[in-house]
């Protein structure tokens, strides 16, 4: 038995209000895991990229704030977001191969007393069950096996790029979210566009931009044979699921593809119920994929 | 080593027809041998009709970029022997995004509508016409400018400026941005990132004498706040030239200079009020700021939808970080040091 993996969460604003599915399910799962994730209450929002199209210092400097309270917990973050993760480890990357940089953002925080070191690391909950905490082992966690189900992996843009700043999977052929889908019994469908973007950050600047391509990546998916999808991030899955009813409008086409949370799959396989899951937040409903794989309870 | 390579076949005009089908070749791979070196093997060996672009063989030209397993590259640029290896396969295609004209030949005259139209010149219209043969354009140093007379001088740029434009002027027009394109994917329409990072080559100059035009242009429909900054142009950018990071600086500088009646300035100031505010993105508000009154009116129907399973925002119990005032503080800090660099600009 090694040592508890612990890490200073941060589940990004999405997960703290609109999904907010994805956070509660994420700590059940830590817990049935023995994951220990300790909160962040001091943890300002990262800027989701806003913040570096108004002022590239002032998104560093907030982000330098965050990262400071992790290392001052000696963790690395966790978080359940994949634009977080995108934005902060772009951020950390800046900070850690530019000194001067570094330097000036320090100066910056120490007006409110902290200071950042460059030491931490970012990481969202598909690396560290894929590597930390390792596929075998969650294999023999899983009891209820997710055989009957064939599950479209939506990695989105942000968990894979920029691979510089991620370091992580091969944006060109990623593996983790598969291997983790197998791990729990179901089977990855291959299809078209499932490193993409989703639309998200154009949902309120160009609603049709985002609307078709939320649409397009569902239906790519359900052509290849995809019956659900899966996504490690809540922007996804707000524009995946929640705006799936208006794109099929948009499309003229029915869709009807449910979208599970990362967490909630992982859940499903533990032997979570629905009413824990919060499947019910979900607005493209997840009863008659689950039934049809006999996963109801 | 043997290698079976695949590549993709259209002829509009001709006997095959303009639906594309992927043909194989088994070629001989030697080490270094690049994709280009491959089709090249191909074209002359085993198959004439083949038509592709090249020219430099290089990295310089621009010419040869192509889809390769699903990901835009300079065909001179990549190995054949590392990419199978990693792959598993080779797959060639022309680039996606652009209408194929003959096999990996596409057709780039929408590329270069685009270009044009971001108007790719420096706009200098009051300059004293210079002494012919004597042209500085970008000079990276200052030193040795003293003796310059001022017309010269008006020519020579320091080099905190040239940094400032970064490596938006290496762009060899390859087009590879734009074929990974995720809002071109959709909106044939979309400005899109070759010309969006050339625009900051220019927004970006100091000698610029149009960037308030500009970037009123650039705020419009179809502009630079369609980007869904999916970072693929800066992934496979060939040069480093980074659009999404010259996306992100024009954006910068059209709020600095006051054009933000748009939803995508709105976006992001309703951001940065609200974590300014309460630490974190509130949602309704957001919406309600980058929408206005009556169109956030009409997200109602849908909002109610939501609501039904919970996830309508609720703007009156949002809770704000602990120690808001730090963020406060950070935020006061960085608006005096732009202050202070803004007193010392001339």
């Amino acid at each position: 038995m090694g040592k508890t993996l612990q890490y200073a969460y941060y589940p990004g604003c999405a997960s703290q209000a609109i999904t907010k599915e994805a956070n509660a399910t994420t700590r059940k799962v830590a817990k049935i895991l023995g994951l220990k994730l300790h909160d962040m209450p001091k943890a300002n929002c990262c800027g989701a990229g806003l913040l570096t199209d108004y002022d590239y210092d002032l998104s560093i400097a907030l982000n330098a704030r965050i990262f400071a309270q992790a290392e001052e917990m000696g963790m690395d973050i966790m978080t359940i977001c994949s634009t977080c993760l995108m934005v902060m480890s772009t951020a950390n990357r800046d900070l850690k191969n530019d000194p001067k940089l570094l330097e000036k953002t320090n100066e910056v925080l120490s007006s409110v007393g902290i200071r950042y070191n460059g030491t931490i690391k970012v990481k969202q909950l598909l690396w560290i069950l894929a590597e930390d905490y390792g596929l075998d082992k969650l294999k023999t966690k899983v009891v209820k096996s997710l055989k009957n189900l064939k599950v479209a992996p939506f990695y989105g843009c942000h968990s894979l790029r920029p691979a510089d700043a991620l370091g992580f999977d091969d944006p060109e052929k990623p593996w983790s979210l598969e291997a983790l889908i197998e791990a729990l019994g179901a089977e990855a469908v291959e299809y078209h566009g499932k490193t993409k973007c989703c639309g998200f950050q154009v949902d309120l600047v160009a609603e049709g931009t985002a609307l078709e391509m939320a649409g397009k990546r569902l239906l790519d998916a359900k052509g290849e044979g995809g019956r659900c999808m899966v996504t490690p991030c809540p922007f996804c899955h707000i524009n995946l699921d929640n705006y799936q009813g208006i794109s099929e409008k948009k499309l003229n086409q029915k869709i009807d593809m449910p979208v599970f949370h990362l967490a909630q799959l992982v859940g499903l396989a533990l032997g979570m119920t629905a009413e824990e899951l919060e499947l019910s937040r979900h607005l493209v409903s997840t009863k008659d994929i689950l039934k049809e794989a006999n996963l109801l309870a | 080593m043997k290698i079976k390579i695949k590549i993709s076949r259209c002829d509009p005009l001709g006997r095959t027809g303009c639906k594309p089908f992927l043909q194989a070749y088994d070629i001989e791979a030697r080490e270094g041998m690049t994709v280009l070196d491959a089709l090249h093997l191909v074209k002359d060996e085993q198959d004439g009709t083949l038509a592709f672009r090249r020219s430099c063989r290089s990295a310089i030209c621009g010419s040869c970029a192509v889809n390769l397993n699903g990901f835009p590259k300079l065909a001179c640029k990549t190995q054949l022997i590392p990419e199978y290896k990693k792959k598993g396969a080779i797959i060639i295609e022309p680039l996606f995004n652009y209408r194929v004209i003959k096999d990996l030949v596409v057709d780039f005259n929408p590329f270069w509508d685009k270009i044009n139209k971001i108007e790719p010149w420096l706009n200098q219209k009051n300059n004293p016409p210079l002494p012919q043969g004597d042209r500085f354009q970008i000079c990276p140093q200052k030193e040795g400018m003293e003796g310059l007379s001022s017309e010269k001088k008006w020519q020579r740029v320091d080099k905190q400026a040239v940094l400032k434009i970064g490596n938006s002027s290496k762009c060899i027009m390859c087009g590879c941005c734009n074929a990974a394109c995720n809002t071109l994917e959709i909106d044939k329409h979309f400005v899109a990132p070759a010309a969006l990072a050339k625009a900051w080559r220019f927004v970006g100059d100091e000698r610029e004498l149009q960037r308030q035009k500009r970037l009123v242009r650039l705020s419009g429909g179809h502009g630079m706040w369609d980007c869904v900054r999916c970072v693929h142009c800066t992934e496979y950018c060939p040069k480093d030239v980074a659009p999404l990071q010259a996306i992100e600086r024009l954006r910068a500088e059209a709020i600095k200079e006051g054009i933000i009646d748009n939803d995508g300035a709105r976006h992001v100031e309703s951001m940065v009020d609200s974590i300014k505010r309460v630490g974190r993105l509130d949602e309704a508000a957001m919406t309600f700021k980058t929408l206005g009154f009556l169109r956030s009116l009409g997200m109602i129907p849908f909002g109610l939808k939501m609501e039904m399973h919970g996830k309508m925002p609720m703007p009156l119990i949002f809770p704000q970080i602990e120690k808001i005032e730090e963020v406060k503080k950070i935020y006061e800090e960085i608006e005096k040091r732009k202050a202070v660099s803004r007193n010392r600009e001339p």
